[in-house]
């Protein structure tokens, strides 16, 4: 190569592209490409027409204004999960499957013994093993198709895991249904299943049959359900719903809801104060503060019927798995209050049981672990050994995680426990946990649920990771899941919890805080702590 | 150039593979069946061996396929190529008001060296390198969004949207750049061209402006190439904190997941932009300065 001699005069003769040619036509081509793609901003609008529900025109006369306005929810969560209700139970993905898709029964109290028709108007047990449905005959898929017996048999019998893999047949017994007519289904289950009713709720959307037994690649993209939006556009990071306005409930008062991941929870924050968005999800506690003190944001807040706790891996620690007294110490060694009123604050409550608070049964067990050094010492000595162990933490997946594991690790440390902190990311806690090399013994986890015992306590089943091979614990989960009658079902749970305190084989710490903010203009959201659900159909705009 | 993007795109695979974090595992939540999480395995390819999935990405990536997200099927092309034009945008006007207050405030500081208005620009770039580009960007979300109300906190909407994410990333950039044109300035103003210039009763004002500028342009070039690296990275951040729809912010997003495509997708864009783009920074500086011009024989 030889560089251009300064003066040279002659001309560049080359044929072809030149450099300034390449040069222009570079620039052109990068000025094209970083024309940027704007955002239509989706703003909270005029309020619309509130229709009651089941609001209906008359053929002839003029229609009311339809749903309009639009609603824009910063979900903290990732959108894990395709449409394909069955194949996963990610909550981001529950919470938004609820916008589309119906179930049989609904707990709009949230209360869990007080169930109300949804695509069900009747339902009545014909014997221990069986309920018999009446379904509505008003409703239609988004695609058209009338709503049968034969959709809620392919869903019911996909769900309990009879007729194919389910994410949901942790919630379930395998179901057999019988369809008697068009509206009419019988349900019956392998054992007496005391959850039926909560499961039908809250883990078994109802899908088409056709559309279950068809494509699935259509199925995963594609939802068709009966709920009151339907899904308009689908990217990674945000999911447009419109309003179905033949909703057998009642069209929604708005028009669109856009669900969108964001990552960071300022960010998240800046955009609620600044009405880029008009619904936050998972305030931390530290935003609290800046919300209470603003006049166009309410915060709806309530104890999240989750778990908080530090499960631990059998195998990884011996003398966890054998010896009760150390069980205990680790229990005894930290105070749990100051957690909750100090760091995770909002409406959490520290953990009186190993099922959550707002669960039916729930009863606070004795004696409450506190800070008892002489207690920890003395169930330590009695272990016989002290072992270091790891306890694993992950960072921005539970608010202040890390700070929590600190504050109760420098207690540990006091009563002569060797606990050794491994903070990292929730993929590589997870990754570690199934591991065979896995090297942690203690996990900072939570498990959420719908309110009722059995999905609460079926997580320390044999079915799950964390089953130390307790018989009488697996008895009376079974037993719990398989007894209808409320009283006796209700003395086992008094059992397996007081069984669970008495062994102590996690260590429960607190029932986390749920709360929601959103812009004083957006009323009528159904928010419930069970499974973290918002439902919009009856949100509205309000001037 | 082939080769670097080839590199690239082997070291992000195989380092995401290595890393702990399965993406099944990520998209269930723990207890779910042992059968769904191999059922999600083989919906995302998981399953095979790792060797079995390079082949079948560099297959797929010579037939222009860059996969699927993890997270619920969308194509990775159509994300990345509509987050591209976003982040480059975003660069492109931070480049430009960088290099335009560079040259202004460098000058006006190389006019009249140790004055005040030197020291004054010379403060300012020791309080803008100081200053990291995610603390800007809240704070000027807090003064301008939340309590002045002149600008909107996320998104990109149109051009207003602008205004406070270049402002963060041209305070980062903007000091060295500065103070590289400065030091050139003063250093090329004492050259004996600029004497024997001045000798000839050329004006001071056009021996700074045409002679001296045109000369102090040109390491500012060759740094804007340097500092291309850094600003996409503090990009990524910026877009996390406006919730910007760019290459930076849809990496971030999908590493949280382990949504590898995504990853791979975005990383492999980004490379190529930058690769590009270093490579344009090359040909302009051989286009204002024809002594460095070279022609392959």
């Amino acid at each position: 190569m030889s560089p251009t001699h300064q003066g040279d005069q002659t001309p560049d003769r080359k044929q072809g592209f030149t450099r300034r040619q390449f040069i222009v036509t570079g620039a052109a081509a990068l000025l094209a490409a970083c024309a940027p793609q704007a955002r239509t901003t989706t703003t909270t609008s005029a309020p619309g027409t509130t229709a009651a529900p089941g609001t209906t025109v008359a053929p002839g006369t003029t229609a009311a204004a339809g749903p309009s306005g639009t609603i824009r929810f910063l979900n903290a969560e990732n959108f894990w999960a395709d449409w394909s209700p069955y194949s996963s139970t990610a909550l981001s993905q529950v919470r938004i499957e609820r916008q589309i898709y119906d179930f049989l029964v609904d707990y709009p109290s949230g209360d869990i013994s007080q169930p109300v028709s949804m695509l069900a108007t009747d339902w009545s047990q014909v014997d221990e093993l069986t309920w018999e449905f009446i379904l509505r005959d008003d409703v239609t898929f988004h695609d058209g198709q009338a709503l049968t017996a034969d959709d809620v048999k392919a869903s019911v019998e996909l769900a309990s895991g009879f007729s194919g893999d389910s994410a949901y047949s942790l919630w379930w017994l395998p179901a057999q249904v019988e369809v008697r007519d068009n509206l009419t289904l019988r349900i019956t289950t392998e054992q007496p299943f005391a959850a039926l009713l909560p499961a039908l709720g809250w883990h078994t959307p109802i899908l088409s049959a056709a559309w279950l037994g068809g494509d699935q690649d259509r199925l995963a993209s594609e939802p068709n359900g009966t709920g009151p939006f339907r899904l308009a556009d689908d990217t990674v990071e945000v999911k447009t719903m419109e309003a179905n306005t033949g909703y057998w409930g009642g069209a929604p008062n708005i028009g669109t809801l856009i669900w969108e991941f964001i990552q960071d929870p300022q960010t998240r924050l800046s955009a609620l104060l600044a009405g880029d968005a008009d619904v936050i999800d998972r305030v931390p506690p530290e935003h609290l503060g800046t919300l209470q003190g603003e006049g166009e944001v309410e915060l709806v807040s309530s104890t999240a019927i989750e778990s908080v706790g530090l499960f631990v891996r059998p195998g990884r620690l011996p003398l966890w798995d054998e010896n009760v007294n150390f069980r205990r110490a680790v229990n005894w060694s930290f105070d749990r209050d100051p957690l909750v009123d100090n760091l995770v604050l909002g409406a959490s409550a520290v953990a009186g049981s190993f099922i959550p608070t707002n669960t039916l049964y729930y009863q606070q067990q004795e004696p409450a672990y506190r800070f008892d050094q002489a207690m920890a010492e003395a169930e330590l000595e009695a272990a016989g050994d002290n072992p270091e162990f790891e306890l694993w933490v992950a960072e921005g997946f539970q608010p202040r995680a890390v700070e929590v594991i600190q504050a109760m690790v420098a207690q540990m440390e006091q009563v002569g426990l060797s606990p050794r902190i491994v903070t990292t990311d929730v993929g590589a806690l997870i990754d570690d946990v199934f591991s065979e090399t896995g090297t942690g013994a203690m996990y900072h986890l939570s498990w959420a649920t719908n309110g009722d015992p059995a999905p609460a306590s079926a997580v320390y089943s044999a079915a799950f990771a964390w089953y130390f091979g307790d018989e009488r614990l697996q008895e009376l989960i079974d037993l719990g899941a398989t007894t209808p009658d409320p009283a006796q079902r209700q003395q086992h749970y008094e059992d397996l919890q007081a069984h669970m305190w008495e062994q102590v084989w996690h260590v429960p710490l607190y029932n986390s805080d749920f709360t929601i903010a959103h812009s004083s203009n957006v009323q009528g959201m159904l928010i419930q702590p069970n499974v973290l659900r918002t439902d919009f159909h009856t949100a509205e705009i309000v001037a | 150039m082939v080769l670097v993007v080839f590199a690239v795109v082997t070291i992000v695979f195989f380092v995401l593979r290595l890393t702990t974090g399965d993406p099944a595992r990520l998209m269930n939540p723990p207890g779910t069946p042992e059968d769904i999480i191999t059922q999600t395995r083989e919906r995302i390819g998981t399953d095979k061996p790792v060797l079995a999935q390079y082949g079948e990405y560099l297959w797929n990536m010579v037939r222009g396929d860059m996969g699927t997200s993890f997270r619920g099927d969308t194509p990775v092309r159509e994300a990345v190529l509509n987050a591209v034009p976003n982040t480059l945008s975003l660069a492109g006007i931070t480049v430009v008001i960088g290099a335009a207050l560079a040259l202004l405030l460098g000058g006006v500081a190389a006019w009249r060296p140790n004055s005040l208005l030197d020291r004054g620009v010379l403060a300012y770039v020791a309080l803008a390198q100081a200053t990291p580009a995610f603390w800007l960007a809240v704070i000027l979300v807090l003064v301008f969004s939340l309590r002045l109300r002149w600008f909107q906190a996320i998104d990109l909407t149109g051009p207003k949207s602008f205004v406070l994410p270049v402002t963060a990333l041209v305070v980062t950039l903007s000091p060295v750049l500065i103070r590289t044109v400065r030091q050139s300035l003063i250093e090329t103003m004492g050259e004996d061209f600029i004497r024997a210039a001045r000798a000839r009763r050329i004006s001071e004002r056009r021996l700074f402006l045409v002679h001296g500028l045109k000369i102090a342009a040109l390491p500012l070039i060759t740094l804007i190439g340097l500092q291309l690296g850094f600003l996409l990275a503090g990009a990524v951040v910026v877009e996390a904190i406006f919730n910007w729809p760019g290459i930076g912010k849809l990496i971030l997003d999908a590493l949280a997941s382990r949504d590898f495509p995504m990853i791979q997708g975005g990383v492999l864009v980004a490379a190529v932009v930058f690769v590009v783009l270093n490579l344009l920074v090359d040909q302009v500086y051989g286009l204002l300065d024809p002594r460095i011009r070279v022609h392959a024989r």
